[in-house]
C-alpha cells in the first residue's frame, strides 16, 4: 500500500516535472532585485545556498546535482541563467514539482541574496566573489581546563610553499557529539595566527564532564581537524535515574521493600507449609512401626 | 456415604474394587507398547528439534525482533492452564464436600502434574542458552513477574505432586497386602518402598487427612497466583491486547475450561481402556458437563469484557490489534476458538444428551483444540503490532509462523505430557481406591487386612 502511494506521489512529481514550461506571471517577471549585488549579500547568498539548495543543485560549475527527474541544474548552466531576476525569485519562492518551495523557510531578503549569489556564476557580470583554490594548513590547539580555554595556533603554505602563520581567520570549535559534531562557536585568530576561545558555561559533556573537542578551519583550507580528546571542560551530563524512582518494577538494589518482604513472605510461607506436610509423611511412616 | 457393610460383603466388595482398579496397572497387551512407542518416538522426534535449536539457536524458530513470544509461550500458557483444574477438582470441590467429584480428584492431580511439568520444560525449550537457567534464580530480579512465575511453578509442582502422593499412600499399602499375582515384582517393590510401613492404624489416617488438608488449603491461593502471575506477564505491560486490568480472572477462568476439558478425555479414556464404567460413572460425566457449562459460562463472561469494551472505543491501537482479530488475518481462528471452544460447547452441553460420556468427550476435545488456539492468538497478535513504526526490515519480522522445529518441540511437549499421564496410570491406580471403597461403606479395619 504504501509502495503503490510512492509510486503514485513519483509519478505525480515527475508529471508536474515534465512539463516544460515554468511559467511566471508577468508581474513577477521583471520585479527587480532590491538588494545590491555585492561582495556582503553574494556571501550570505553562498551562505544559504550551502544550507539549503546544494544538497540537491551539487557544488556550483561542478554540474553535479541529485539525479532527479527533471535533474536540478547547475547554478552556472545556461538553464539557469537564462532566468530573469524576477524569474528566479518566484521560482525559490513558490517552488514547484520536486523543488520545494522557500517563502516559508527563507526571508524575502535573504531570497533576493540568493538570486545574487546565483548572479555571481552569470558570464555577464563580473564576479565579486572569487572562490580561491584551497590552501594547505595547519592547526596546534590545546586545552587549559582551568581556565576552559582553547588555545589555537594556525599556519597555511603560501604560493612559495613556506608555512606562515594565518591571520584573521575564523576557526570553528566544534564537541564531539553521538551524531556528528556540535558547533559551539568560531573565534578569529590574531596576527600572530594564534587565537584564544572560552569555552561556554553551558557545555554538557559526558557523565563526567568531558568533552571531545573538535578544531577546524573553514573552507578553503585543506587541513586535518584537531581533536582533543576527553578534556575536562563542560558539564556532567545528567542521567535520567527511572529506575531509581519509586517504580514497582525496579532492580534488585531499588526493590520496594514492601514488595520484597511480600514475595518473601509468600514464598517462605508456601515453603514452610510444604515442609510441614513433608514432615507429615516421616511421620506417617514413623506411626507404621508401632503397632 | 453408604451404610456400613458387613465384613464378608465389605471383603467381597474391596476385592472387586481392588481388581478393577489394578487392571490398568496389569493390563498390558500390544496396544499399550504400541502407545508408547507412539509418544516415545514423538517425544524423541521433538527431542531431536530441540537438539537442532540448541545447536543452531533459536534463529531456527519463526520468532524474530518483533514477535519474541512464539509457539512455545502459547504452549507454556496452555500447559499452566490445564494444570489448573488439579486446584480446582482435587482441592476446591473437595474442602467443598461435594463427593461426586471423589474419583476424579487423581484424574485431576495426573492433569496437574503433566501440565505443571511441561509448563517448566517448555519454557526451558524457549531459552537460547538454556546452560543459563541457572541465573534466573542466581540473578532473578524480586520486582520481575517472571521470577513469580518461576516461584510459583515449581511450588504448585511440589503441592500437586505431594497432593497426587499422600492419598495415594493407603492405596499402594492396599495393592501391596492385597494385590494380584498378576502385578509385576518391580511394581510391587516400588508400592512396598512408597507405602512407607503404612499399616492403617488411626494415627496414620488422621495424619494423612490432617497432610491433605493442609495441601488443599495451600493450593488455593498457589493455584490461583500460578495462572494470576502467568497472566501478568502479559498484562505487566503497555501492549495493546495485554494492557488490560482483566487478564488475572481472564486467565483463571479460561483455565478451568481448558482443564476440566482435559479431565473428561482423560476419565473417558480410562473408562473405555480400563473398563472403569462402574466408577466413572454416566452421573460423573453429566456433573462434569455441568461443571464445564458453568465456567464456559464464566469464561464467556470474561471474553465479552475482554473484548466488547475495548471494541467500543477502538483507540488506535487497540483497535487495529481488534480489527486484525475480527477480520483480519487471525479472524478464522479467533471465531474458530469462541464458536467451539464456548459457544457451541455451552448451547450443546446444556442438553443431557451432550454430557453423556462420548459426546462430552467428542466435545471437549473441541474445546482443548481451541483452549490451545485461544493462547495462541493471546500470544501473538499482539507482538505483531509493535508501538514503534516498523520500518525497513524484512518483512518476515512483521509476521510470525512456526517453524518446523517449533512445531516439532510443541508435539515433543503433548507427547511428554501424555507421557506422564500413562506412566501414572500404569503405575498408580486412576482412583484413590480406599476412600472410593469406604465411601462404599467398606470399613477401614478390613481396608489393612491382609489377604488371605
Amino acid at each position: 500500500m504504501k509502495i503503490k502511494l510512492l509510486f503514485a506521489a513519483l509519478f505525480f512529481l515527475a508529471q508536474q516535472g515534465m512539463a516544460q514550461e515554468w511559467l511566471v506571471p508577468d508581474d513577477q517577471k521583471n520585479v527587480q532585485n532590491p538588494s545590491e549585488y555585492n561582495l556582503d549579500n553574494v556571501k550570505k547568498g553562498k551562505e544559504i545556498y550551502l544550507r539549503d539548495c546544494k544538497s540537491c543543485h551539487g557544488d556550483p560549475g561542478k554540474n553535479n546535482g541529485l539525479p532527479l527527474v527533471p535533474p536540478p541544474p547547475d547554478f552556472t548552466s545556461d538553464i539557469m541563467q537564462a532566468n530573469t531576476d524576477g524569474e528566479l525569485f518566484y521560482k525559490i519562492t513558490h517552488g514547484r514539482g520536486g523543488m520545494p518551495q522557500f517563502e516559508t523557510t527563507i526571508s524575502e531578503d535573504d531570497r533576493w541574496r540568493l538570486v545574487n549569489y546565483i548572479r555571481n556564476f552569470n558570464p555577464e557580470n563580473e564576479p565579486v566573489l572569487v572562490e580561491e583554490p584551497p590552501k594547505k594548513a595547519k592547526i596546534l590547539a590545546s586545552v587549559n581546563e582551568e581556565a576552559r580555554q582553547v588555545e589555537v595556533f594556525a599556519e597555511y603554505q603560501d604560493k612559495d610553499s613556506n608555512y606562515v602563520v594565518l591571520a584573521e581567520t575564523p576557526i570553528s570549535i566544534g564537541a564531539k557529539k553521538a551524531f556528528g559534531t556540535l558547533p559551539i562557536g568560531q573565534v578569529l585568530t590574531n596576527e600572530e595566527g594564534r587565537a584564544e576561545y572560552h569555552i561556554p558555561e553551558s557545555l554538557i559533556g559526558d557523565e563526567q564532564g568531558m568533552v571531545t573537542l573538535v578544531i577546524d578551519l573553514g573552507e578553503g583550507f585543506i587541513t586535518d581537524d584537531v581533536v582533543l580528546d576527553a578534556a575536562k571542560v563542560g558539564q556532567p551530563k545528567p542521567t535520567p535515574k527511572l529506575i531509581q524512582k519509586d517504580v514497582l518494577w525496579s532492580t534488585n538494589e531499588n526493590i520496594q521493600v514492601w514488595l520484597l518482604l511480600s514475595y518473601l513472605a509468600a514464598v517462605l510461607g508456601a515453603w514452610g507449609t510444604i515442609g510441614y506436610v513433608v514432615f507429615q509423611i516421616f511421620k506417617i511412616s514413623r506411626a507404621g512401626k508401632k503397632q | 456415604m453408604e451404610k456400613t457393610k458387613s465384613p464378608e460383603e465389605s471383603r467381597k466388595l474391596l476385592d472387586k474394587i481392588t481388581f478393577d482398579l489394578t487392571r490398568s496397572i496389569v493390563k498390558r497387551d500390544e496396544l499399550t507398547h504400541f502407545w508408547y512407542f507412539i509418544l516415545i518416538m514423538f517425544a524423541g522426534v521433538g527431542l531431536w528439534g530441540w537438539g537442532i535449536q540448541i545447536r543452531d539457536g533459536l534463529g531456527v524458530t519463526g520468532m524474530r525482533d518483533y514477535v519474541s513470544w512464539g509457539m512455545y509461550i502459547a504452549n507454556f500458557v496452555f500447559f499452566v492452564a490445564i494444570s489448573l483444574i488439579g486446584f480446582l477438582i482435587s482441592s476446591s470441590l473437595h474442602l467443598l464436600k461435594i463427593k461426586w467429584s471423589h474419583p476424579i480428584s487423581r484424574v485431576a492431580e495426573q492433569v496437574a502434574i503433566a501440565g505443571v511439568a511441561l509448563a517448566g520444560i517448555i519454557i526451558v525449550n524457549d531459552m537460547g542458552r538454556p546452560d543459563r537457567f541457572l541465573n534466573v534464580f542466581l540473578h532473578g530480579r524480586f520486582a520481575s513477574p517472571i521470577i513469580w512465575d518461576v516461584t510459583v511453578v515449581t511450588t504448585y509442582l511440589t503441592i500437586s505432586v505431594l497432593l497426587y502422593y499422600i492419598p495415594l499412600i493407603p492405596d499402594l499399602a492396599l495393592i501391596r497386602d492385597r494385590g494380584g499375582d498378576d502385578i509385576p515384582k518391580w511394581k510391587m517393590q516400588v508400592y512396598k518402598i512408597l507405602a512407607l510401613g503404612w499399616n492403617g492404624n488411626a494415627e496414620q489416617y488422621k495424619l494423612v487427612y490432617h497432610a491433605m488438608r493442609v495441601l488443599m488449603i495451600l493450593i488455593i491461593p498457589v493455584g490461583l497466583s500460578i495462572h494470576t502471575v502467568t497472566s501478568w506477564l502479559f498484562a505487566a505491560t503497555l501492549r495493546s491486547g495485554w494492557d488490560t486490568t482483566i487478564f488475572g480472572p481472564y486467565f483463571v477462568a479460561g483455565a478451568f475450561v481448558a482443564g476440566a476439558a482435559a479431565v473428561v478425555i482423560l476419565m473417558y479414556a480410562y473408562r473405555v481402556r480400563y473398563k472403569l464404567g462402574e466408577y466413572f460413572e454416566n452421573l460423573h460425566f453429566d456433573y462434569m458437563g455441568k461443571l464445564l457449562v458453568f465456567v464456559c459460562l464464566v469464561y464467556l463472561y470474561f471474553n465479552i469484557n475482554e473484548f466488547w469494551v475495548p471494541a467500543y472505543k477502538m483507540k488506535t491501537a487497540e483497535g487495529i490489534h481488534l480489527r486484525n482479530l475480527f477480520v483480519g488475518s487471525f479472524a478464522p481462528m479467533f471465531w474458530w476458538t469462541q464458536m467451539t471452544g464456548l459457544i457451541i460447547p455451552i448451547f450443546l452441553m446444556l442438553f443431557k444428551f451432550f454430557r453423556k460420556p462420548l459426546p462430552l468427550a467428542i466435545i471437549s476435545v473441541f474445546i482443548l483444540i481451541a483452549s490451545w488456539l485461544k493462547r495462541y492468538i493471546i500470544v501473538i497478535p499482539t507482538l505483531e503490532h509493535p508501538f514503534l513504526p516498523v520500518q525497513n526490515v524484512p518483512e518476515h519480522f512483521k509476521h510470525y509462523s512456526p517453524t518446523s522445529i517449533e512445531i516439532m518441540i510443541t508435539i515433543f511437549s503433548f507427547a511428554a505430557a501424555l507421557l506422564i499421564i500413562t506412566v501414572l496410570a500404569k503405575m498408580f491406580p486412576v482412583i484413590t481406591i480406599w476412600e472410593y471403597a469406604e465411601e462404599k461403606g467398606v470399613n477401614k479395619e478390613i481396608l489393612s487386612e491382609p489377604k488371605k
